[in-house]
């Protein structure tokens, strides 16, 4: 256990060093710059080099590569071009945010995703799980963005129940815990849904083929009832390759946070990054980069724990 | 003896498309008596899996019955489902085939038995444990204490099984339905997991029906048998009565088609297991039957009884074994005559077992685990090398390595060509000259190629050139091997175990092999069927002079085939020579217990003792 996980921290962090540097030779390698960003497109030569050499892009990008991990290695980020302060401190101020999207999402998405694909799987082959199929197959195509604006348009402005706006600023005041959870309703939803086709689908799909396995015949023959099989016996099997999946769509769930985090306006790290992108900012970007290696390097290894957990076959593989 | 379990005029309908019912089970009169064992013997296709799932109403969706299934003066076809639950488990115990899938892979053993004992019992968790632990005991489990969390893939095949049989006595059930238990293991550990049950019925008064197709497994144990065909019982009555003299045809040709060694042909059975959607009306068996008279086809026949048997068949009475061509003389094997086509010299096997540790992985400390040790033969043309042992023995790896499918040390020489020093295009058209035959007839052909094209392969690898003449190769390779050329443009989906098996033997054939590697070849198939398959192999080794190298652990199928058997365990080889003194006179312990333990072998065992005699004197020089 202990070895299979150090195996796999020292393969994480090789996954770590190819993301950062595609990342960085690629940002680098764009025309234009981050002093253009900053003093507009009309800047002097002269200015423009100015600001490079106190930004420290005057020297070849290699040396700025190496420069950067060497900053890593004594926890330093850099500062950000554009916003003139450290991007520890900026995604630490946007993470909060993320973090509760993220999170509040996934577990929106993998309880509605159990309850759901309890029901297709056993059903499955009659019309409930039909049914089922059927609309997770047109939830499927919807694109996220769309849900977020439809949302926006019947919770905020049609019924004005829920908040559209988000979260602009973290700085101004929020009066109370419960009106930030309020904002947190519709993006959380939006996010959650969009994981939810495919998710259920698979955890059906799964349940089916666990009912079918001779060990639910003997939980049955020794006289426990369905409902005590599928809970006791099935669900534990069955939810094994939804943990895999759901290891492998963290990044799948950050690329639908960015979309969801500009239509709600939400102040998150999607935001940030599509931002500092734009901008050409590119201590922030490799910054958040790096960060979502990580989240997504942790993702899997924990997917894997727990599977180790459902399964002991897993540990001795 | 009083009955536990009496199914009467017990009838089984599945549900096959669209509103439709299916009969799958007929009219079965069967009785399990208290510590008694009832064989419910039937091959694929019986119904006698349904039987069982009928018993304790656990049958597919849609599925309907009839008749009536006793358990003591309870009939079950009457309970509530809430009543029903409570007889599983606790009065009616349930063993099934393949216990690695038939236990919940993620849940440790011990909480899988004390599960369905606080069920039944309410007792506490710690008086449930203790009750696991004592039936470990009972069961025949080293170290109870120590195995009680662990969980079913850290068990043996059998250990699995006592696990299973552990389970199924935790309430000091009545019954005890043991479906196909033995299936798949070992012989030496089915015949333990056999004494098991035998001894536990006993002591505990417990009655067993035991489902099976496998008439052999039961000889020793049964106390009563009977036999299913399409659905329909067509012989029962005491075991003794039955294998002393079986009545029915189909009954007597199961035995028949059970190999022995000497044995010149064994009993096939022509035709296939009608579709029960279109069972013949009168007799089931009669169109598979060498006794037909017209008026079987009209009804089925009614039930007779002589000599301890009761069986469905007009001609009971009159047919015997003899009759049917089933005859103990025994045919002189082949003499070494032949040239020698493959010599293997000290041929080992080594694997490399994964790194103990990530450091020592990383330096390349590795262990290395002898599968094989050095083992030497030499086959002649026309015979077949028999090897026997069990899971694990390096059996398969010998096979292998004669394939040249995986490193080895030593030389294995074909037709004088040592694959040793051979290279390139040289070694390649060599190992044509070396074909095999997996266990799993489906598993071992594409699903998603079409018959003609899986044996058509192999010549165009040769480089056979022209698609029609592929084609025509083709269709001739599946004639050889009995089957209709219009089989070629299905797939493998469409055919039975049997044909599948015969498709990949007319594979093998295509490159015009010298040697077929025959790993388990039958083991999956049912009796007759294996019959059939094994007269078909014999054949083609007189017609052709093919040599076979028989992979088995089954050694009646190997007493049958081989002219020579070597005994594999552990890698090493226990001993080696021609087939009448291995079997006959057993030199190394382990080969005396895998004879002993196949109940077909004590009468042979006493004929060729004498043989091996003859042989033993014949090399001190008398």
């Amino acid at each position: 256990m202990i070895r299979m996980i150090t195996k796999r921290l020292l393969t994480s962090i090789l996954t770590l060093i190819i993301l950062v540097s595609v990342v960085f030779a690629m940002t680098h390698a764009t025309p234009g710059g981050p002093a253009f960003s900053i003093l507009g497109q009309k800047a002097t030569p002269a200015a423009v080099k100015a600001l490079n050499a106190r930004l420290g892009l005057n020297v070849p990008w290699w040396d700025q590569y190496f420069i950067w991990w060497w900053h890593l290695l004594q926890g330093r980020l850099g500062f950000s071009y554009l916003l003139n302060r450290p991007v520890t401190e900026l995604i630490a101020e946007y993470l909060g945010n993320t973090l509760l999207l993220y999170i509040g999402a996934i577990m929106l998405s993998v309880l509605l995703s159990i309850g759901i694909g309890l029901v297709q799987g056993v059903t499955w082959g009659r019309w409930p799980a039909r049914l089922i199929g059927a609309f997770q197959l047109a939830a499927y195509a919807l694109p996220t963005f769309f849900v977020g604006t439809m949302f926006i348009l019947y919770f905020g402005v049609e019924w004005q129940i829920l908040p559209t706006g988000g979260i602009t600023d973290l700085r101004i005041a929020h009066p109370g815990a419960l009106d930030y959870a309020r904002h947190l309703i519709l993006p959380i939803l939006t996010v959650g849904l969009l994981g939810v086709s495919g998710l259920s689908r698979y955890f059906g799909a799964s349940v089916h083929e666990e009912l079918n396995k001779d060990y639910v015949r003997t939980a049955l023959a020794k006289g426990l009832t369905f409902r005590a099989v599928l809970f006791g016996h099935v669900l534990r099997n069955a939810l094994r390759p939804l943990v895999t999946i759901l290891g492998l769509s963290f990044p799948g769930i950050f690329v639908g946070s960015v979309l969801v985090e500009s239509v709600f306006n939400y102040p998150g790290l999607g935001y940030l990054l599509w931002r500092s992108a734009l901008s050409q900012d590119y201590p922030v970007v490799s910054g958040i980069v790096l960060l979502l290696g990580v989240i997504t390097v942790v993702g899997n290894l924990l997917a894997d724990l727990v599977n180790g957990l459902l399964d002991p076959r897993e540990i001795y593989d | 003896m009083s009955a536990v379990l009496t199914l009467d005029q017990f009838s089984v309908a599945l549900k096959r498309g669209r509103g439709k019912n299916v009969p799958i089970l007929d009219d079965i009169n069967l009785t399990v008596a208290a510590g008694e064992m009832t064989a419910l013997v039937g091959e694929s296709g019986s119904g006698k899996t349904i039987a069982s799932l009928g018993v304790i109403r656990l049958l597919p969706r849609g599925a309907s019955t009839s008749g009536r299934v006793m358990l003591g003066a309870q009939d079950l076809t009457t309970l509530s489902d809430a009543a029903m639950r409570k007889v599983r488990g606790r009065d009616i115990g349930m063993v099934f085939q393949n216990p690695l899938s038939a236990l919940n892979p993620s849940t440790r053993v011990g909480a899988q038995i004390t599960e369905v004992y606080r069920l039944h019992t309410g007792e506490s968790d710690r008086a449930a444990r203790a009750r696991a632990l004592e039936l470990f005991g009972e069961v025949g489990i080293p170290n109870p204490a120590d195995r009680l969390d662990d969980y079913p893939h850290q068990f043996s095949g059998g250990m699995r099984q006592r696990v299973m049989i552990a389970m199924a006595l935790a309430c000091s059930p009545k019954l005890l339905i043991a479906d196909e238990p033995t299936t798949g293991l070992d012989l030496l550990v089915a015949r333990q997991i056999m004494a098991l049950l035998t001894r536990l019925r006993r002591e505990r008064q417990m009655g067993v029906l035991f489902i099976t197709h496998d008439l052999s497994v039961v000889e020793e144990h049964a106390d009563q048998v009977h036999v299913l065909y399409a659905g329909r019982s067509v012989e029962w009555g005491s075991a003794r009565s039955f294998f002393e003299q079986p009545r029915h045809p189909y009954s007597q040709a199961l035995l028949g088609a059970v190999p022995r060694l000497g044995q010149a042909r064994l009993v096939s059975i022509p035709g296939n297991l009608p579709d029960p959607e279109t069972r013949p009306p009168g007799c089931r068996f009669a169109p598979r039957c060498a006794y037909r008279e017209d008026a079987c086809d009209e009804a089925y026949p009614a039930a007779d009884s002589m000599g301890g048997t009761m069986f469905a068949c007009r001609r009971g009475r009159t047919i015997t074994p003899e009759a049917l061509g089933v005859s103990e003389q025994a045919v002189a094997h082949a003499h070494n005559t032949g040239a020698v086509v493959l010599q293997a010299d000290a041929v080992g096997v080594d694997y490399a077992r994964s790194a103990t540790s990530f450091v020592r992985g990383l330096f390349g400390g590795r262990d290395r685990l002898r599968a094989l040790s050095d083992i030497s033969f030499s086959l002649r043309r026309g015979q077949c090398l028999g090897v026997v042992g069990e899971s694990g023995s390096g059996k398969s790896t010998l096979g292998r390595a004669v394939l040249q499918m995986i490193p080895y040390h030593g030389r294995v020489i074909l037709d004088g060509h040592d694959f040793s020093v051979m290279r390139g295009r040289e070694r390649r058209a060599a190992r044509r000259g070396v074909q095999v035959v997996f266990q799993d007839p489906r598993e071992s052909l594409n699903p998603r190629m079409r018959i003609g094209e899986i044996v058509a392969e192999p010549l165009k690898l040769a480089g056979m050139v022209g698609a029609r003449a592929r084609r025509d190769a083709a269709a001739a390779l599946l004639d050889r091997v009995g089957l209709n050329e219009r089989m070629m443009s299905q797939f493998p989906i469409a055919v039975s175990g049997g044909q599948a098996q015969r498709i990949a033997i007319a594979r093998a054939l295509a490159t015009k092999p010298a040697i077929i590697v025959l790993d388990e070849p039958t083991s999956s198939l049912d009796v007759s069927t294996q019959a059939m398959l094994l007269n078909l192999l014999k054949d083609l080794a007189e017609s052709d002079g093919l040599s076979y190298i028989l992979i088995s652990h089954d050694i009646a199928a190997v007493s049958y085939m081989a002219d020579t058997i070597a005994v594999l365990r552990g890698g090493q080889l226990m001993e080696m020579g021609d087939a009448a003194s291995v079997l006959g006179a057993p030199q190394s312990s382990y080969t005396k217990e895998l004879v002993a333990a196949s109940p077909h072998f004590r009468a042979i065992h006493q004929a060729g003792a004498v043989s091996g005699a003859v042989a033993v004197a014949d090399k001190t020089g008398f």
